[in-house]
């Protein structure tokens, strides 16, 4: 089923993982799961419900530690238990919820947790303005539409929410950014609005994505790899750098009923 | 605060789409409107409700507009309006505190006997019952935290210990401390010379309209454009207008008295805390959704504690003022319509009930609508069943405007 090549396995992989297990009671949520990520790379998580993404998700953000199997990055082990271990080696995360505060606004959203504040002889205060001035560098660079960066985030639309939730991840200057369901609370439209703004996040940033997504046409249309996940097993790994996976072929995977 | 260049996308996105472009047009006008009274101009309606009870209470009695009964009414609501601050600052967490009132009882009274029984100083007196209140607001900010009790309910249990302690605290006989001739009594009875007065009154403006010159000016250096008529001129104007009406008003009388000196010094030191600062920003984070604070790093539980002691700590400050103006404590402190009145006035000055929405001036504005209303009723000598009905009515108006406001704008995904 899979057709690794050349071209794949050239580049040193920025996260790593080895066989990966990862247990709920007695229950296998997780059986030994490899996964590689080279950076700049888009690398696509797909499967049926229970499969094992969000569990995959969760070990690779730290919100829930692996039980088993080895994680490294940039060529070292390391360990992920908390959510700070992840974003302290530069692994962002876009929550499928995204996270938001609505009755803050988009600058006060995009640096929530890492304001940026004058000393405290010049009173502590919150820099606004630079805040500001680096939100719409930031915007800009994404190529977000955002109407306004001073309206409350729960006035803006699910397309506007996400691409303000994408921009807060690139602030810190990711290595790899993982994506949890992205298009999946979007229409037409936006989901393509988002889909550019992930290309844009591997171009301009040069960080790796991580992209979690039931959503097998977005998939299809931005990874450079898809990971098949199947009742906690990966079942197939498809190479997409040249965009010619079939849907037929994804779908074949992800419910184990080979085509006709 | 405009939605004319929100897409119409976005429009249909966040309300029910609208069958011809005519409504979706008045729809979000509406919306506009609502937005604006649930945010930035959230402070309009409180001032107009409180228009409208001065006009009603000074054609009814031309001595509610004097200079004595304003100075009244201002020493008046300070103890509701300190203790709402408190209540400000759980109502922003979405928590309540009911212990609030038994809490200013219990701290005044231990209070009146360090300094009366115990000679302790005015001053170190002052501080103790501080520290005491802050101490059981910080308790209970543990309990609702690490526990994940639901805060009414362990604040309503912390209510009766602390009204148990206050009887346990005061001496068995007669059950009551007087304060006359103390320190503590002398709080209350001190008025500002009036130089002082206008002296802290220009301070308190110049320091103002600099502060925002200085957040336009950092905005512009970085060719963020703002209007220097909508962020400093109106805004100094406005608040300059008030501030030296009231203390011409106060200075024609006795001065400025002290305890509204003490408030207004809370309200412009939590106002900066919680418009400026990291930890006021926090606040409001927390408030309207603790699992994205959570994964921002935000310390979620220390916030609140941190606001259930502040809360403590402004009960305990409001009580001592409140036996500072009675000269004395009883059984009876802490109860009665203090903690009504206390949780009112921050609702009706516009604080959410729903967590994330707020300022430390709804406290005033509050404080200000229920002791009018109090001190008017009086002043034309209705009866005390009167003024229940009247201030309980106003606070369920309040909080149904604020049920309506929340599900009607932007913040009714936040609290779904």
């Amino acid at each position: 089923m899979s057709k690794e090549t050349a071209a794949v396995t050239t580049a040193a992989p920025l996260l790593e993982l080895r066989q990966v297990v990862k247990l709920f009671g007695g229950v296998h949520a997780l059986e030994g799961i490899d996964l590689s990520v080279r950076p700049a790379e888009i690398v696509a998580v797909v499967g049926d419900n229970g499969a094992g993404k969000s569990t995959l998700m969760k070990i690779i953000s730290g919100l829930q530690p692996a039980d088993g199997g080895e994680i490294r990055f940039d060529g070292k082990t390391v360990e992920l238990r908390r959510p700070v271990d992840s974003t302290a080696l530069g692994i962002e995360t876009v929550y499928q919820d995204l996270a938001l505060c609505d009755n803050l606004d988009t600058v006060q959203n995009l640096f929530l947790g890492r304001e940026e504040t004058s000393s405290l002889l010049r009173g502590a205060r919150l820099r606004r303005a630079d805040m500001e001035h680096r939100a719409q560098e930031t915007i800009r660079r994404l190529g977000a539409k955002i109407p306004s960066l001073r309206t409350p985030v729960g006035r803006l639309s699910g397309g506007q929410r996400q691409s303000i939730a994408v921009c807060r991840s690139t602030l810190s200057n990711p290595r790899l950014v993982l994506m949890d369901e992205p298009t999946a609370a979007l229409g037409v439209e936006q989901s393509t609005g988002v889909l550019d703004l992930i290309r844009r996040l591997r171009t301009e940033h040069g960080c790796a994505i991580v992209l979690i997504s039931h959503a097998l046409r977005d998939v299809l249309e931005v990874a450079d790899r898809i990971v098949v996940l199947r009742l906690g097993n990966k079942v197939a790994e498809f190479d997409n750098s040249d965009r010619t996976t079939s849907s037929d072929q994804l779908v074949a995977a992800i419910t184990g009923i080979s085509a006709p | 605060m405009t939605t004319s260049n929100q897409s119409p996308a976005a429009v249909a996105a966040t309300s029910s789409p609208p069958p011809v472009a005519r409504v979706e047009g008045r729809q979000s006008r509406r919306r506009q409107v609502l937005d604006a009274i649930a945010g930035r101009y959230r402070f309009v309606p409180v001032v107009l409700m409180l228009a409208v009870i001065w006009a009603f209470f000074t054609a009814q009695d031309s001595a509610f507009m004097g200079n004595r009964n304003i100075t009244n009414l201002l020493v008046q609501i300070v103890v509701t309006a300190t203790i709402a601050l408190g209540i400000v600052f759980v109502l922003l967490l979405a928590e309540i505190d009911l212990s609030v009132a038994a809490n200013s009882g219990a701290a005044a009274a231990l209070t009146a006997i360090l300094v009366v029984n115990h000679s302790w100083p005015a001053w170190l007196g002052l501080l103790a019952g501080i520290a005491a209140g802050a101490a059981v607001g910080l308790i209970q900010g543990a309990v609702v935290t690490q526990f994940g009790v639901p805060s009414f309910v362990v604040t309503l249990g912390a209510q009766l210990m602390l009204l148990g302690a206050i009887l346990v605290l005061l001496p068995g006989g007669t059950g009551q401390v007087s304060l006359f001739g103390t320190g503590i009594a002398t709080l209350s009875s001190t008025y500002l010379p009036p130089a002082l007065g206008w002296a802290l009154t220009a301070a308190g403006i110049v320091a103002f309209v600099l502060l925002r010159l200085l957040a336009l000016g950092e905005s512009r250096r970085r060719g963020i454009g703002m209007s220097l008529v909508r962020e400093v001129v109106a805004p100094g104007i406005l608040v300059g207008a008030a501030s030296i009406t009231a203390v011409a008003v106060l200075n024609s009388y006795l001065g400025v008295p002290l305890p509204v000196v003490i408030l207004f010094a809370l309200l412009i030191v939590f106002s900066y805390i919680t418009t400026q600062t990291r930890f006021g920003l926090h606040l409001y984070a927390v408030g309207a959704n603790p699992d994205a604070a959570r994964r921002a790093g935000i310390p979620v539980a220390r916030a609140k504690m941190i606001a259930f002691s502040l809360a403590g700590a402004l009960a305990a400050l409001g009580g001592i003022l409140a036996a500072s103006r009675l000269l004395g404590v009883s059984a009876s402190s802490g109860t009665g319509t203090v903690l009504l009145e206390s949780i009112a006035a921050a609702v009706i000055g516009g604080t959410s009930l729903f967590g994330g929405r707020g300022s430390v001036w709804d406290a005033l504005l509050g404080a200000l609508v229920i002791g009018s209303i109090s001190n008017g009723l009086d002043l034309i000598g209705a009866e005390t069943v009167v003024k229940y009905v009247a201030e309980g009515s106003i606070l369920v108006l309040a909080a149904t405007v604020d049920s309506i406001l929340t599900r009607g704008s932007v913040f009714a995904r936040a609290t779904k």
